[in-house]
This record gives C-alpha cells, structure tokens and sequence, in this order.
C-alpha cells in the first residue's frame, strides 16, 4: 500500500501553506516535523481530503482522496476537534463508529476495547465536557482507530498529554506501525526519536528533506536544526 | 555554562523515558485482534436509522409542544393566528443542521466513511419528515374546526414553516456562528410576521388567493432544497478553505 502525494499545492491569498510537495508514504510510522506555521497542519487536510488542493493530486493504490473508499481506510486526528456537549467519551466513540460505518456490535466492541487502550476506562461514562486536555486527546486518538485504518494521520498527536500518556501513545503506534501507513506530525522532535521508521521536514510550505529515520544520526534535534537553517 | 551544555542539559531532563514493556503490549493488541480486523460496515439505511438516536430528545420535546400548542389553539378558534406559530419548528431543524460546526464536529466527521454530507442530510431528512408528518397530522385534526378546505389549511401551515427554514438556512450559510441565535430570530419574526398578516393583510386568506399560497409553497419548497444543498457544499469545503 502507498499513499502517493504528487506535486500538491495550496494557497491562501498571499501565502503558499504547501508548496509542491511530492513523496510517497509506505507502511510505517512517517514523522512530519516542522515549527508552527510550517504548513503541516494543511498537507495533513491535504491527506485527508479535508482541503482541495490547488493543484496536485494525492492517491493511494487508485483511490482518490475525498472518496467514500478512501475514507474507509482513513483515521484522522485533528489538531482541533470538538465534542457534543451531551456525550460522555462511550458515547462519543459509539457515534462516531456509527459515522464511520461500524455494525452495533462492532461499534460495542471495538469502543470497548479503545477506552481500555487509550486508559480511560474509569471515565467512560463520564460527560466529555468534564475531560482534561490530555483525555480528550487520547478519546480523540481512540475515535481515529475505530474503522481499523489503513492509513492514520495525526496532526499533533501528543499535544496535551503528560509523559507516561506519551509513553503509551508511542508504544501504540510503533505497533500499528507495523501494517500501517501512519503520519504523525509534531514540533516536538523527541516524540519522534523513538517511533519514526522514516522523517519528513517542513519549512514555509516546502518539503526541506525527507529520509529515514536513522539517516538523520543521533542527535535528531541538532540534525532538524541543521534541516531548517536555524542557529541554536 | 554556554547554550550547547544548557540544552544537553534541558534534553537529559525532558526527554521522555523509552517506553516499557513494549513486548507485552504488542502481544496484547495482537490478542485483542486491534491490529488486524477491519470491522463489516453498515448500509445507508442502517447509518439513517442510528442517526435517529442521535438527534436531541428536546427537538423532539418542542415539536411535540408546538404542535400541541398549534392543535390548542386552532381549537380555541381564533382565527388565522395558529398558521403563525409553525415557523417557530423550523427553529428545530436549522439548530439541528448546524450542529456539526457550532460543536467543531465537522472535520471528524467530514473524514468518516458516511461523510459530512450524510451526516446533515441525515438530520435533516429525519427532523424534516417528523415535524412534516406532524403538522399533516394536526392538519387532519383541525380541519373541521375551519371553514377552510383541506388544501387551504394545508398551505397556510407550510408556508410560513418552510419560508422560516429558507430564510433561518440562508442566514446560517452566510453567517457562520457559533450559536443559532440569528436563526432562531428569524423564525420569530417569521412567526410574528404571519401573526399580523390575518390583521394587516385579511384578504390574503380569501380563495381566491389559493393560487399564489401554492405558488408560494412550490418555490419555497425548490429554494429550501437549493439552499440547504449549498448550506451543505459550501460547509464542506469553505469551512477548511
């Protein structure tokens, strides 16, 4: 399986968000590093369809992005996402399997089994209004692996959560790594340093590199500096 | 102590612990079957049905009421004024469209296998034909309590219902905001405008107007589907643009 992004652009008024990028995504985890405003945000609307690009087209095995099959094998994390006020996290995860497809007894099952992952097992049945932060942003991680995705992107995964969540985030996704496309984007170098199979660089809307991980050595952060041309 | 040290130093401190028992836990996923089972999904009909669970219990709650209320006082019979408390459903359905944006659902959604799209349309499929086949039925009721045919009472219900929710809808897609307020006026001054119109403008519910009622009723009923269609399109796509 591979998720094929050629030559995509986009523009708002007088600033290019992502400017011609092309690479190819395979099974692994794929960081997506970049300071605030480098445009991840919108390649990873890109991704899933959520923003038309200008020009470019993304696709993956023969599916287009934005169709009903493409979306199937879709998970995606938002940067910014909301709730119903009237759901607790259990019927939160069970109206989005409803969106996503899921039978009834799927939808138990897999809910189920997510809040168990993602350690909100106490706070299920509790309204999502009443959540921290760092447990809306596992529900909303649990929300993204519902339909069993084929691809899962995730735009600012870790962004909310204390250590030992990001601890269990990234023992999580090494695994679904495994048999997955799956992009994850961050400021945060060291939440890649571990779980990234390859790394891709972002500044101003431009693909700066891309490679695997261990092409960038030991030191990540100094190897990202050097990337974006910045001093330390 | 220069910079290169003090973010060696600041790296040692934060940087997050390696994970542990990774093993364990990739065998549990394994077990639990997480990894590797693509669930069955489910056919529109199905997706319809469970979006009924889904829409709030007071929108069922204020239709019941209003409708009551409207069966209340045509039996009071006080002449045209019921016809004016119908554009106050409408309220209903333009809340119950927008909900998507208004609690930031909408890109989850959007994403979903079912679409945004599905997900109003949903909606307003299903609050649509329950405050229709509501307001047939108390059509049917108080029919006798007017000296008016079938028809007539008919198209003096739905119009001013349908031209609340046409203009509420048109609103809604120019004014996107995080609450329904502005519709919500719209509907009451709907309403109050259909509660003068028997005082102001009597005639209009002679028979002779019946033509311009039905005249009236089809354009609504064609401008609402173009406007919730575009409502739809252009919360899809302007929404991220």
């Amino acid at each position: 399986m591979e998720l094929i992004a050629d030559r995509i652009t986009k523009q708002y008024k007088n600033k290019i968000a992502v400017d011609r990028m092309s690479f190819t995504l395979t099974k692994g985890v794929t960081g997506l590093l970049g300071a605030n405003g480098a445009g991840k945000t919108t390649l990873m609307r890109l991704l899933c369809g959520v923003l038309a690009p200008d020009s470019g087209t993304v696709s993956c095995d023969g599916m287009s992005v934005g169709t009903e099959e493409y979306r199937d094998i879709l998970g995606y994390l938002p940067q910014d996402f909301g709730f119903y006020p009237e759901f607790s996290g259990k019927d939160f995860l069970l109206y989005m399997s409803a969106v996503k497809g899921l039978t009834k007894k799927d939808a138990i099952q897999k809910t189920k089994e997510l809040i168990e992952l993602v350690g909100l097992g106490d706070s299920a049945g509790k309204k999502v209004r009443t959540y921290s932060g760092g447990m809306r942003q596992r529900l909303g991680i649990a929300q993204a692996l519902l339909n069993d995705p084929q691809i899962l992107i995730m735009d600012e995964p870790t962004a909310g959560l204390d250590p030992q969540e990001r601890i269990r985030f990234r023992e999580l996704i090494s695994g679904l790594g495994k048999n997955k496309i799956v992009l994850l984007s961050t400021h945060i170098v060291s939440d890649l340093e571990h779980i990234a199979d390859r790394l891709m660089i972002m500044k101003d809307g431009q693909l700066r590199w891309q490679g695997n991980r261990s092409a960038g050595g030991e030191d990540l952060e100094a190897f990202y500096i050097s990337q974006i041309g910045e001093k330390r | 102590m220069d910079n290169d040290r003090i973010i060696k130093l600041l790296k040692e401190i934060c940087s997050t612990p390696e994970p542990e028992e990774k093993k364990a836990f990739f065998q549990g996923l394994e077990d639990q079957g997480l990894i590797s089972r693509r669930p069955v999904v489910i056919n529109h009909g199905d997706f319809l049905l469970r979006q009924f669970f889904y829409i709030g219990k007071w929108i069922w709650l204020l239709s019941a009421v209003l409708l009551l209320c409207i069966m209340g006082i045509c039996y009071g019979n006080i002449g045209n004024y019921p016809f004016a408390l119908t554009p106050l459903l409408a309220v209903e359905i333009l809340v119950e469209t927008g909900r998507s944006s208004r609690w930031k659902m909408a890109e989850l959604e959007y994403t979903a296998r079912f679409s945004l799209r599905s997900v109003m349309l949903a909606r307003i499929f299903l609050v649509g034909i329950v405050e229709t086949a509501g307001l047939l039925v108390v059509i049917w009721v108080v029919r006798p309590w007017f000296s008016y045919s079938l028809i007539r009472v008919f198209l003096y219900m739905m119009v001013p219902y349908l031209a609340a929710s046409l203009l509420g809808s048109v609103y809604e897609r120019k004014n996107r905001s995080d609450n329904n307020w502005g519709s919500i006026i719209i509907c009451f001054l709907s309403s109050g405008l259909f509660a003068a119109a028997p005082y102001y403008l009597s005639s209009l519910y002679e028979e002779r107007f019946t033509v311009i009622w039905t005249v009236a009723f089809i354009l609504l009923v064609f401008s609402l589907v173009v406007s919730m269609r575009r409502w739809i399109c252009e919360l899809e796509e302007a929404v991220w643009n």
